[in-house]
């Protein structure tokens, strides 16, 4: 495999073979390492000194279902620390039969000088982005797609990235015409957009596959692998998952108490019932829109959707439960349609739609607009892009806007938007939000569903519990994996060995595999520590901790002594 | 005693997605499943006024009881 090294202040690409210490290393895991190794963890994480990084997983390019996702990371304008979201689409099965580990964009391009990366196959080059400066990543994917091939991939910043706004995020194009893809979270946008670029454009890997070590020990623990997503009850295609999508789980999150509303002051919202998982479905296909798409090739869950208004004509695809909850129950909106728009929206300037809903909620907290009041947040929104003051503010993410709207309310752990999850009702989640090397980040460990194992109302067992949780989210992240692809993995991690070994002949075992994930959190945790994050930064804001959630009337209580031992066994 | 009853998912069609449930006190979330006709294998979370319950959890007077198909967050 090989690297690509992209110097933004020269305005230069060359392939370098992969460092020793970083071969056995992929997406999150290499992000982390590389981060450690290379950038000076106190620099300006939208300085010339901070790094961009795009990475598939380990499994990337091999057709191993729900493996194609692609990891971007750097260090993030939010939390100061380690960030790595990923996406889905086809980049990561491009990069992946491409044999590149990683692409690391280093430098800076001087002011207004913008560029796309053009990646085909062997060769590369950086072009002048032309007449795609300034667009959302609608535009921008479909002139690019225009010039250098329907069949490619395109990686893209929307006007939020270009105005290096913290709650910009990355966005990946698919199969067939498919739009936005978001590694959204962290900030990740507005460091592409620091270095001066625009977009990656990946040319389709015709006729290219990667070296296997072990095609037969590799394709049988695959087929293995898929069976049982296929087989899983909340997965397959009678599943919750592929019926009704990530908003199968609106209606329990919010009879659990735990759903986000206006600005997350309760945790029930009283127009649940048009915002479920079955009501989508339903309006979704009577208005000839489709449920059960896949976001990446050969995905055997096919959890997205398009939605499409009453003239059939698309809104998104996919209208996703962390928007839902942070555009719509989180706002005080009741209309699947009204939430479909601020998510196009979002998707065009680029914008995380969970931090971006985060900052709304405040701003309207803060009298700038009315819970409900769909027009009045449109109007914010619309800011974003004409790049206005107030624009900007809520494109800098929920905690910019808390600190200059001057509200003390502010759903944020480690500098980072919370997700559709309020930590006072699923406390688990509110020990990852808190120690999450990546801050409030719901992939980072979802305790939602792990209801035998512990009481989400209660304290005990809740820091063991995000531990477990986050070593998972850790191995998911690094081998390209879905996060909805653990059950078969945690139920059998000798199939990821396999597969692994299948792909690469390491001769891995399940103690190696283990130790490996654990490894992925020791650095980040390493880097946030040289960042100069301490106990202080990995808290639940201070409001959660008095301010009683409707309909428990609960609070976060998990002691601060749990939170700053939540790693003490890893 | 009588508690409310609702159904989400692909639980709904095997019965009345909203109904109540007259049962002899005490009672548990099991004799509700059996009257209901229920699957129990195709219940993934079970709440009993919004608190994550079990089969063998007690139900108190008029109580609300969710049944959901298996789901997963993400």
């Amino acid at each position: 495999m090989k690297l690509l090294r992209v110097d933004m202040n020269q305005l230069q690409a060359h392939w370098e073979p992969v460092p020793a210490t970083y071969e056995r290393l992929g997406g999150r895991a290499l992000i982390a390492k590389i981060l450690l190794e290379e950038v000076p963890p106190a620099c300006d994480a939208l300085g010339p000194h901070n790094k961009l990084i795009f990475a598939p997983g380990l499994l990337g390019g091999v057709n191993v279902t729900t493996a194609g996702r692609l990891s971007a990371g750097g260090k993030s304008p939010l939390t100061r620390g380690v960030k790595e979201a990923n996406a889905g689409g086809t980049a990561g099965d491009a990069l992946g039969k491409l044999d590149i580990k990683a692409v690391v964009v280093e430098g800076q391009a001087s002011s207004d000088n913008w560029h796309i990366l053009h990646i085909l196959g062997d060769s590369v080059e950086l072009v002048p982005t032309g007449d795609v400066r300034g667009l959302g990543t609608y535009a921008t994917s479909d002139r690019l797609q225009e010039r250098f091939g329907t069949g490619s991939t395109v990686i893209s910043i929307g006007q939020a990235g270009e105005c290096c706004m913290g709650g910009a995020g990355i966005c990946v194009t698919g199969e067939g015409g498919q739009r936005s893809n978001y590694a959204a979270r962290g900030g990740l946008g507005a460091v592409m957009g620091s270095k001066g670029l625009k977009a990656v454009v990946i040319d389709k890997p015709v006729g290219r596959t990667a070296t296997l070590a072990d095609a037969d020990l590799l394709r049988t623990a695959a087929r293995t692998f898929a069976q049982k997503l296929i087989n899983d009850p909340k997965l397959g295609t009678k599943g919750s998952q592929h019926l009704y999508g990530t908003a199968s789980i609106v209606a329990a999150v919010n009879e659990m108490g735990s759903f986000p509303t206006r600005n997350f002051s309760d945790g029930n919202f009283e127009g649940m019932e048009k915002l479920r998982g079955e009501y989508l479905r339903e309006v979704t296909l009577a208005r000839g829109g489709e449920m059960g798409t896949r976001c990446m090739p050969g995905c055997v869950i096919a959890c997205r959707n398009v939605y499409v208004d009453e003239s059939k004509k698309p809104i998104v695809g996919t209208l996703q439960y962390e928007t839902i909850a942070l555009l719509g129950s989180n706002l005080g909106l009741d209309s699947l349609d009204e939430i479909a728009l601020l998510n196009r929206m979002c998707n065009d300037f680029g914008l995380d739609t969970i931090e971006t809903g985060a900052a709304l909620g405040v701003a309207i907290e803060a009298g700038l607009a009315k819970f409900g009041d769909y027009e009045s947040i449109r109007s914010m929104l619309a800011q974003v892009g004409e790049g206005t003051v107030l624009g900007r503010l809520i494109g800098n993410g929920a905690v910019a806007t808390g600190r200059v709207l001057g509200i003390r309310r502010v759903p944020a752990a480690v500098g980072q938007g919370m997700p559709g999850y309020d930590p006072r009702s699923l406390k688990g989640n509110g020990v990852t939000y808190a120690t999450s090397p990546q801050g409030a980040d719901h992939t980072a460990g979802n305790a939602f569903g792990a209801r035998k194992e512990v009481n989400p109302l209660g304290v005990q067992g809740q820091k063991e519990l995000s531990l477990k949780l986050q070593i998972i989210g850790a191995m998911l992240d690094s081998t390209g994996l879905c996060l909805f692809a653990r059950p078969p993995i945690i139920a059998d991690p000798q199939l990821m060995v396999d597969m692994v070994n299948g792909r690469y002949g390491w001769g891995w075992t399940v103690e190696d595999y283990n130790r490996f994930n654990r490894n992925v959190l020791r650095n980040e945790l390493e880097f946030n520590r040289r960042a100069g994050l301490t106990a202080a930064d990995y808290r639940i804001p201070e409001f959660m901790c008095e301010e009683p959630l409707p309909p428990h009337n609960a609070t976060f209580d998990v002691p601060d002594s749990d939170l700053d031992t939540v790693f003490e066994t890893l | 005693m009588i508690i409310s009853i609702e159904l989400f998912g692909q639980l709904s069609p095997q019965s009345p997605r909203r109904q109540t449930l007259e049962l002899a006190s005490p009672a548990r979330v099991q004799e509700a499943v059996g009257l209901l006709g229920l699957n129990p294998d195709e219940i993934g979370l079970i709440t009993i006024n919004g608190v994550q319950s079990e089969m063998q959890d007690s139900l108190p007077p008029d109580c609300r009881l969710c049944f959901f198909p298996y789901v997963t967050g993400g």
